[in-house]
């Protein structure tokens, strides 16, 4: 896979824009949904929903630091279009009847503590860090749980929902690992010493708090649904492989560093990690609500699952 | 704003309003006629012969019969009847010059301000800057005028001036054609006919030319659409669910007329700008009357105004401290007014102030947080039957949509075919960008004048500022070609390489140049628009008229 030429995916991407009305949510189908599938599938899809719109959070901050004209108006596209996955996948649960009236489902504790971030210091992070967090998040979490759900959903709608969301990801992935190689291109040691300045930058530091607990919680969804965890782990070696099929890709040290940490993820028996990192996931649980960030930021309420408004 | 006064005298205006009775300014036609023969007898440049006597005969012989066919070529033909035209009327008049033509395509005078009359229409250049110095209008009735006010002014002008008689209406100009033998330019009329003249003022304006924008779906939208300079007033707005495209100088103008009027109102934005405060207030009695009574303390305000808005060069045209404390300025108004942090990001602008159009309001701010007011940030996708499908999936139906999406603005190319020496084309000549002498002449071109010109363009201050150094301008080279008996005037183009070269060196250290894209730039990036300095620079550079400059051809 050679790099790609943004400003012809820049036009592509223009030209394969779809609307939540393009697909009859009232179709037959719904019914397919068991309900020994409802509750565990309801928890699924509101975190799907939500990393959706984290990730959406990412490309407006991403848009703000892009290098040039057209890396800018692609990420401003792509915001819209995790968006638009996340108001898809909402559709989705209202057509399956698990929406309470017209709200949106609250995140959970990692995530909120996600949303915080982001809100907080993502406009402040350097490109690089988002450029290689993005793919990650996109390839594991938003493509992997993707597929994970077509598996176990039979719901013909949703198959085309997701045949489109596909679709717009593949996208994302190509630019994603573009940038990522691009910024690998120069001077390793400067790169190197750059990113070991921003590692310690306690911004970053509060990021990875965030980051790191919110993978395993996923994985622990996942499993609670009764999927293989393989899945999840086969998607984040795909971040490796398609990453570092390049010189300029691997030299990018934010590259290594998410792969490592990749690696570390999915091996189980690598205690050290997933030790504390399991125990942040349940202490984030039991961080009572009064002192959980109170307010939301409003960008999160732009989610809807009206096609038409 | 000195030189400009010679011809003026002491004479006294009447002043617009309804009421003022309008009488025709007393003619210092001789004294300026004699003025300028004098200098011209002074400056002793060598002209070429350009025929031999024989031919010459022959040639006279050949006019003598073409001018039984067409009409006699007028001294001067004016495309357009906005401030430009008619200023170039009026200088013309004053300096005795009485045959000339204006073409102008519409039904009325006035340019921009017959066409925008958007609700919120007035221009963000103060009324005492943005009229003419010699013709002040002490009755400006706020700083800054609506739009209706400001024709007013320019239909004062036209009567005051007696500028009727020599207006064409409905005389549209499809191309301009040089015959180098007679040294004529002939105006082709959408119509059918022509007028010939020695000399042409191109006065169409910048920003005369309005279309849609070229959004997929722009057809298939089944609801009204109105674009910002071809308002419909009949249009009801009560009760309908309107969205406004474009969040530039005439949309942030349009949005807080319209919220209260429509049931909803949804405000596409693509690219925020800098807003700052705009200190606006009524005029008050007191004021009117002391402007009337001591017409200098106009002056000296018109001066204060002129200065502030020079100063403002430095923070809008340069990246200096000052643009810092412009940003500073314009992110403290951003913040006094929207409380949301998620929308105060949506509305700050990513690239450096002056960028782009700085723009002045208030109310634009106060109207997006409305409660049936909402800023939409999601690029548009296209528009389907019913309304606007954005990138995030959603459609928004809509009864109306209004765009205020801007001009089509010529930034390579010509609005129409101009033929000039041997053939040329100056639409395929400024295919990569336009150039010109000091923003007015372009070689080959001969005895052709462009109001608002390449790099004419005024980033910080009033436009008839730079306009009427223009004016000046064009009135000299049309003198030169009458009093000096001349067939060409030509910009030679060794002269208009060397002002470019230097012109674009100075723009690459601007702000337009900084990287942000704008309808400053064609699409690799050249600036043909902005004119790289203070309006004080500007006019030292069209004060002068250097006859070296150019090449001369006798009659
Ligand atoms: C909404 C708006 C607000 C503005 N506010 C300000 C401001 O505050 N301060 C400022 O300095 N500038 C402002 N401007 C810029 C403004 O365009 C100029 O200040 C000035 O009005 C331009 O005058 P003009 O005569 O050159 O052009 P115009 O006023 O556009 O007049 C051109 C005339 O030529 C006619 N014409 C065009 N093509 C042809 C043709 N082919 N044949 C015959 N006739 C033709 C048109 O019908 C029109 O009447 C504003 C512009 C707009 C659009
Ligand atoms: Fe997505
Ligand atoms: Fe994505």
């Amino acid at each position: 896979m050679a790099s790609i030429d943004l400003d012809k995916m820049l036009a592509k991407v223009k030209a394969s824009q779809w609307a939540l009305a393009d697909i009859d949510w009232d179709a037959p189908g719904a019914e397919l949904i068991t309900d020994e599938q409802r509750p565990k599938l309801k928890a699924f899809m509101a975190d799907l929903m939500w990393i959706e719109h984290v990730g959406a959070r990412g490309f407006a901050a991403m848009a703000r630091k892009a290098p040039n004209d057209t890396l800018k108006e692609m990420y401003t596209y792509f915001h819209a279009e995790e968006q638009r996955h996340a108001n898809a996948e909402m559709a989705l649960m209202k057509r399956w009847g698990m929406l309470d009236g017209d709200q949106v489902p609250e995140p959970n504790k990692n995530l909120r503590l996600v949303i915080q971030w982001l809100d907080r210091y993502s406009d402040d992070m350097p490109l690089e860090v988002l450029g290689s967090v993005i793919p990650m998040l996109e390839i594991a979490l938003d493509g992997a749980l993707c597929t994970f759900l077509l598996d176990t959903v039979d719901d013909p709608v949703c198959h085309q929902a997701f045949a489109r969301i596909n679709d717009d990801e593949s996208r994302h992935l190509g630019v994603g690992f573009t940038v990522l190689e691009m910024q690998g291109h120069g001077d390793t040691y400067i790169k190197v010493l750059k990113t070991i300045a921003t590692l310690m930058d306690p911004r970053l530091i509060l990021g990875i708090a965030s980051y790191v607990p919110l993978l395993n919680r996923m994985r622990d969804n996942i499993i609670d649904m009764g999927l293989g965890e393989e899945r999840l782990y086969a998607a984040m070696k795909k971040f490796e492989r398609i990453g570092g099929r390049t010189a300029d890709g691997r030299r990018n040290p934010w590259y290594q560093i998410i792969s490592r940490h990749g690696r570390i993820v999915i091996n189980r028996r690598h205690k050290l990690y997933h030790a504390p990192v399991d125990a942040m996931v349940r202490l984030t649980d039991r961080i009572p609500d009064r002192v959980m960030p109170s307010r939301m930021p409003t960008w999160v309420k732009g989610i809807t699952y009206k096609p038409v408004v | 704003m000195s030189n400009r006064e010679e011809n003026i005298g002491g004479q006294k205006h009447p002043t617009p309003g309804k009421t003022a009775a309008v009488k025709k300014p007393a003619s210092g036609k001789t004294v300026a006629k004699k003025a300028a023969t004098k200098k011209a007898a002074a400056r002793k440049v060598p002209v070429k012969k350009a025929v031999s006597k024989k031919a010459a005969g022959k040639k006279a012989a050949r006019k003598a019969a073409a001018r039984k066919a067409v009409p006699k070529p007028v001294s001067v033909l004016i495309v357009g009847a906005g401030f430009a035209g008619l200023g170039m009327a009026i200088r013309l008049k004053k300096a005795g010059i009485e045959d000339f033509v204006i073409l102008e395509r519409g039904e009325r005078v006035g340019g921009t301000w017959r066409d925008n009359t958007y609700p919120g229409a007035a221009c963000d250049i103060p009324s005492n800057l943005y009229s003419f110095s010699f013709a002040p209008n002490p009755n400006w009735s706020r700083s800054y005028s609506e739009s209706a006010e400001i024709l007013d002014y320019i239909e004062y002008l036209v009567a005051a001036f007696g500028l009727k008689q020599h207006i064409r209406f409905n005389h549209n100009v499809s191309g301009l054609d040089f015959d180098e033998k007679q040294g004529l330019w002939t105006a082709r009329l959408a119509g059918g006919g022509t007028v010939r003249a020695r000399s042409a003022v191109m006065a169409q304006g910048p920003l005369s030319n309005a279309s849609l924008p070229d959004i997929e779906g722009v057809d298939a939208f089944r609801g009204k659409k109105i674009h910002s300079a071809r308002w419909d007033h009949d249009y009801d707005f009560t009760g309908k669910r309107v969205a406004v495209i474009g969040t530039g100088a005439s949309g942030i103008q349009i949005v807080p007329e319209l919220v209260d009027r429509v049931a909803s109102l949804k405000v596409f934005q693509r690219t925020p700008a800098w807003v700052i405060p705009r200190p606006d207030f009524q005029t008050p009695g007191w004021n009117k009357a002391l402007f009337r009574a001591v017409p200098a303390s106009q002056k000296a305000l018109r001066e204060a105004l002129f200065w502030t808005h020079e100063t403002m060069a430095m923070a809008v045209i340069w990246n200096s401290p000052l643009t810092r404390l412009a940003e500073r300025l314009a992110r403290r108004h951003l913040h006094r007014q929207v409380r949301d942090d998620w929308m105060r990001r949506q509305l700050t602008p990513d690239f450096r102030i002056g960028c782009k159009r700085v723009l002045v309001s208030n109310d634009y701010y106060p109207a997006l947080q409305k409660d049936n007011a909402r800023l939409i940030t999601w690029p548009i996708a296209k528009l389907s039957e019913n309304g606007i499908r954005t990138a995030d999936g959603v459609e928004h139906e809509l009864d109306c949509v209004v765009f205020a999406t801007g001009f089509d603005v010529p930034k390579s190319g010509t609005p129409f075919p101009v033929r000039g020496r041997a053939g040329r084309e100056l639409g395929e000549e400024w295919a990569r960008g336009a150039q010109a002498y000091k923003s007015i002449n372009v070689a080959g071109y001969p005895n052709l004048f462009f109001l608002f010109g390449p790099n004419s363009g005024p980033g910080h201050n009033s436009a008839l500022v730079y306009m009427e150094a223009q004016l000046d301008y064009a009135l000299r080279g049309v003198q030169r070609l009458m009093d000096d008996n001349l067939k060409l005037l030509d910009v030679k183009p060794a002269v208009q390489a060397r002002h470019n070269k230097q012109l674009q060196k100075r723009l690459a250290r601007t702000n337009w140049n900084s990287g942000c894209k704008s309808w400053y730039l064609t699409e690799d990036g050249f600036n043909a628009t902005m004119f790289p300095g203070f309006a004080t620079q500007y006019r030292a550079q069209m004060a002068t008229f250097e006859d070296g400059d150019y090449e001369r051809v006798a009659l």
